[in-house]
């Protein structure tokens, strides 16, 4: 049998033979592990699950034609969307705004798309249901009140042409008639328009299609933001890109506090759980004083009994980490999927850092009390109780 | 002798019941801080939410919107279209005052500029001082709540300097357009009358706010001639997230039975708010702007959500750490016991005895830990917030107890485990 | 030239002088017993002629070599290499089985093998439980353990510190035998004990007090008894 066969099989003994006291060092650095790649998984999540939820706030940013007086097709806002990878962009909707006659009002009638609306204004409070089929919009709750509209209710709504524009009579004369869906409450200046898709607005107001301005709900850093919004204006496309600044700085502002809380109290947790784990693993190496002093008596020289507690304890610490970083994937998994209700991403690299760092504790914390063992006088360890 | 024997342990062995002390100590000041730093955590995060401004409007009930939509004529019937500012100092004297963080009166009126460019001019506080029916005082303005605006030249118009009546801020847009820079006197034309305003700063706020201008409340008042008069009040409030009760309580605070309104008027939601603001301010409308407030909601309750998920499971983790060091430890003392059940003590005894040098170990680490904790907690809130953790005291209660929990259960099944063995076996390190 | 020499040997702990002065010589296939009250002497004695304590004056030669001049290391060493120790409380690692328990000591000393440890349990008489852990076995059988891990590695010297201490009789006898068989091969046996039976089956018996060796006489019961 060779030496090495001897001392694996030594370590195996030790663990397998002293089964419960092994299971709790197992536990600790199990646990230890756990905590660990948990909560690393997490803090490097918290910044892409909690700008996610910022995007409650709607957009964050806008495009308008890039010359005042012009308009600017679907053709430009999608080449201008392109530049924005599919993996930040949220959502998107184009806005047309135009005076129509409601009642012999002169009311703002926006046309958008109304899918995007539902991304890109998530706060809006809709009291009965968005336009789903034609000739239906959406009442800002002061036009409902003004004008006495209520859900259900049907209105006729009537281009006002601009005074250099040229329309078809029809359109001028017939107007279109259109179902309340729902009344939109925002606390904002949203209820002052009504809103209905961008199709039912174009046959109210004739003529070829355009847009005023798109809305962009974007879920990116300040920095990423900022470049593209100077890829986009720079960019030939007829489009220029603004950052709604309310929405981006304060965002900025908020998730940098939340990832640094985030961040310090994973820290203060992993210290904490580490230093845990370095006392489980002294005591259960303590116990075992007499055992080094009895390999000492037998000859055993300084080195080969540390070398022997030191494969033991990254063993030990090794199958902890295994089990730890597949358990903290789940945890995180877990918090994850109860907080935000989205899965967490997988950081491949959180893996074998569990791994090797709960290695680094368990045999730094085998080492110092082995080292403090091996300097006793085996003579004093044999003899005494 | 019992005492005797105890304190015998600590004498002697003082280095392991040091290390248990230890961890126990490490354990109670994780709970200690995470504890106290979920529970603050709302109220942080929600303070650093101001950033976004305010989530409460007050508007008159006979809305501004509607005169613009009728294109009334400025003047006319002023008085059920305007709130009073004389009743502003009402809003610091609500149930929920506290939580009332900022606000800021506006009112606005055209003007003509020397080029003959009609803008829009704002009366507003920016850092207005007032002093309150209760006895305080505050300062509050848009100053705070415009927290995303950039001051690009100049500064923020300071409104306790002498001589600050005829300053206004310029928006970057109107600004770069008209060529005002900070310092320039400009003309402008409101209402018949000439006035000459000082730029204290040009901002850039990324809105429609980048064509107009921003002047003190009384001479956009003197402007528009509605002495005492404001068209709407925005508020900042800390609120609670939104429930199922508020949503019964917005559509008709009276369809609640007596307990559920008093939880509801008692509670810091957002329509709660609203409500008693409109209680004190006369024929006034104050709604939740919805951008501000339902993201305000979401976003703390994640964070919450987050923080207890976090602090339960390290608090977890770290109860599994100490139980198993306190198994090991207890273990360690086969040697002990065996001699003890030799020399014919009871198990009653020897349990107690055990049970009694953990117990006392666990309470000192406790001690310990709590301060230690209190130590993180505060660095947490210093390093993150720049403001300290609120420490609240019933967390002492529950350290105490999980402290006593963890130790016991790390204890009780080792003891009974060394209780089983014969006293030969043990003292014969088999 | 004796195995092990002794010259001037003494040893302080503080101002206490646990030896003062032995001299002691140990020749080759001796059994030598050092008996003596507590406090006399004894263990230092035992730790010093062990390797695992180096004397405040006086030489030890050991083969020659003075060990009382070399390194802790090298003192390892020389354990390892010269000495099977054989104790009262046995010593065995608990989680390992008997014969593993004598593998250990090849594993430090050389090569680990497991058919000479098996002859060496065969020698005690217990090939048949070499596959029983330390808790399986009885005090006698632990003994027993302990003395064909001291002999594997075949040492100059075997020291047995109180080898009966812990044993019932008839235990007694099975190990006191087993010294008479390997002192009959040729091997040098030093026996620290207080039994007198124990003592007096020794070739020489030594009695130690206050540090100082107080009488020191031949026997020739050990060849006797084996004869018998």
């Amino acid at each position: 049998m060779t030496k090495r066969k001897m001392f694996i099989r030594m370590i195996t003994a030790s663990l397998t033979r002293r089964r419960s006291r092994m299971l709790v060092a197992l536990l600790a650095i199990a646990v230890g592990a756990t905590i660990l790649s948990g909560l690393v998984t997490i803090y490097y999540d918290v910044p892409r699950q909690m700008g996610a939820q910022f995007r409650n706030y709607g957009a964050n940013m806008i495009f308008t034609s890039a010359e005042s007086d012009k308009d600017f097709s679907r053709d430009n806002i999608e080449e201008a969307a392109a530049v924005i990878s599919s993996g930040d962009m949220v959502g998107m909707t184009p806005y047309r705004y135009e005076t129509v006659r409601i009642h012999e009002q002169p009311i703002v009638a926006a046309g958008m798309d109304v899918e995007g609306a539902k991304i890109t204004s998530p706060y809006w409070h809709v009291e009965g249901e968005w336009p789903s089929s034609p000739n239906e919009a959406l009442v800002g709750e002061e036009v409902a009140a003004l004008l006495g509209l209520s859900t259900g209710d049907t209105f006729n709504a009537l281009y006002t042409p601009r005074e250099d524009e040229e329309t078809e009579e029809d359109v001028l004369n017939m107007g279109v008639d259109m179902t309340v869906s729902g009344i939109l409450n925002t606390g904002g200046s949203e209820e002052e328009y009504v809103y209905m898709s961008m199709e039912d607005l174009e046959s109210i107001v004739g003529g070829d299609p355009r847009f005023d301005l798109v809305e962009l709900s974007v879920s990116a850093s300040q920095e990423k933001l900022t470049s593209y919004v100077d890829t986009i204006s720079g960019g030939d496309f007829g489009v220029s890109a603004k950052l709604v600044k309310r929405v981006t700085q304060s965002e900025s502002t908020v998730l940098t506090k939340l990832q640094a809380l985030v961040f310090l109290v994973t820290a203060v947790v992993l210290i904490l759980t580490m230093i845990c784990v370095a006392t489980t693993m002294t005591a259960v190496v303590t116990e075992r004083r007499k055992e080094i002093g009895l390999r000492k008596a037998l000859g055993a020289s300084d080195k080969s009994i540390i070398k022997e507690f030191m494969g033991e304890g990254l063993l030990l610490g090794g199958i902890g980490g295994i089990i730890g970083a597949v358990l903290g994937f789940l945890l995180a998994q877990f918090v994850s999927t109860r907080v935000f209700s989205s899965s967490i991403a997988f950081q491949p690299l959180i893996l074998p850092a569990t791994i090797i760092i709960s290695i680094l504790v368990t045999g730094i914390s085998c080492f110092l009390p082995v080292r403090s063992a091996i300097e006793v006088d085996p003579a004093l360890v044999l003899k005494g109780e | 002798m019992f005492f005797r024997m105890i304190k015998g342990a600590f004498t002697r062995q003082w280095k392991k019941m040091l290390m248990i002390a230890l961890t126990i100590a490490l354990g109670a000041s994780l709970a200690t801080a995470m504890l106290n730093v979920m529970m603050d955590v709302g109220d942080k995060v929600n303070q650093e939410l101001k950033t976004y401004g305010a989530n409460i409007n007050v508007v008159p009930k006979t809305s501004s919107v509607v005169d613009n939509l009728y294109e009334v004529e400025e003047g006319e019937d002023a008085n059920t279209a305007y709130l009073l500012e004389s009743e502003l100092g009402n809003i610091k004297t609500i149930f929920w005052a506290f939580n009332i963080v900022d606000f800021a009166p506006f009112i606005s009126t055209s003007a003509e500029l020397s080029s003959g460019e009609e803008v829009k001019i704002n009366g507003t506080w920016f850092n207005h001082h007032m002093d309150l029916p209760t006895g305080e005082s505050l300062d509050t303005g848009i100053q705070n709540l415009r927290t995303w605006w950039d001051v690009t030249d100049g500064s923020w118009l300071n409104e306790q300097q002498a001589g600050s009546e005829n300053s206004v801020m310029v928006g970057s847009v109107l600004a770069e357009r008209a060529g005002i820079k900070a310092g320039d006197t400009i003309n402008v034309n409101a209402g018949g009358k000439d006035y000459s305003l000082t730029v204290a700063g040009i901002y850039s706020s990324g809105d429609d706010a980048d064509e107009q201008i921003y002047g003190i409340m009384d001479m956009v008042q003197e402007m528009a001639d509605k002495d005492g008069y404001l068209s709407n009040i925005e508020v900042s409030a800390i609120t609670t997230p939104d429930n199922e009760l508020v949503i019964k309580a917005a559509k008709d605070p009276g369809s609640l039975t007596i307990s559920q309104y008093e939880t509801w008027y008692c509670t810091a939601y957002v329509s709660s708010i609203c409500y008693q603001i409109q209680e004190v301010i006369t024929d006034s409308v104050a709604s939740p702007v919805r951008q501000v407030a339902d993201s305000e909601g979401a976003i703390l309750e994640k964070t919450e959500l987050l923080m207890l998920l976090i602090t339960v499971l390290s608090l977890v983790g770290s109860a599994l750490g100490i139980t198993n060091l306190v198994t090991a430890s207890v273990m360690e003392r086969s040697n002990e016991i065996g001699l003890l059940k030799a020399v014919g003590a009871r198990d009653s005894a020897i349990s107690g005895l055990v049970l009694t040098e953990i117990v006392i170990t666990g309470i000192f680490g406790a001690v310990i830990g709590y301060f230690a904790g209190f130590g993180f907690a505060q660095i947490i809130g210093h390093t993150v917030f720049g403001s300290a953790i609120e420490m609240k005291p019933f967390v002492i209660p529950i350290v105490a107890v999980l402290v006593v929990i963890v130790t016991l259960a790390g204890s009780i099944p080792a003891i009974r485990m060394l209780l089983r063995l014969r006293p030969a076996e043990v003292l014969h390190g088999r | 030239m004796s195995l092990l020499e002794l010259k001037n040997i003494t040893k302080r702990y503080g101002n206490l002088k646990a030896l003062d002065n032995v001299n002691l010589k140990v020749e080759q296939g001796e059994w030598v017993a050092i008996m003596g009250p507590s406090g006399s002497g004894k263990s230092t004695l035992m730790n010093i002629i062990g390797c695992m304590d180096k004397p405040t004056e006086g030489e030890v030669l050991l083969d020659g070599a003075d060990i009382a001049k070399v390194s802790d290391k090298e003192l390892t060493a020389i354990r390892r290499d010269k000495i099977g120790l054989v104790f009262q409380q046995f010593h065995l690692v608990n989680y390992l089985t008997a014969l593993e328990n004598v593998m250990v000591s090849q594993y430090y000393h050389s090569i680990p093998d497991e058919e000479e440890a098996l002859m060496a349990l065969e020698r005690v008489g217990l090939k048949d439980r070499a596959k029983h852990l330390p808790s399986q076995l009885s005090g006698g059988e632990q003994q027993r353990v302990c003395i064909a891990r001291a002999l594997i590695n075949h040492p100059e010297i075997i020291l047995a510190d109180e080898p009966t201490g812990n044993l019932d009789e008839a235990n007694e006898n099975i190990v006191l035998d087993i010294f008479r068989q390997l002192h009959k091969e040729g091997a040098t046996l030093v026996v620290v004990t207080h039994d007198p039976e124990v003592g007096e089956i020794a070739e020489r018996l030594i009695i130690l007090e206050h540090g100082v060796i107080k009488s020191e006489t031949k026997s020739s019961a050990a060849d006797d008894a084996v004869i018998k």
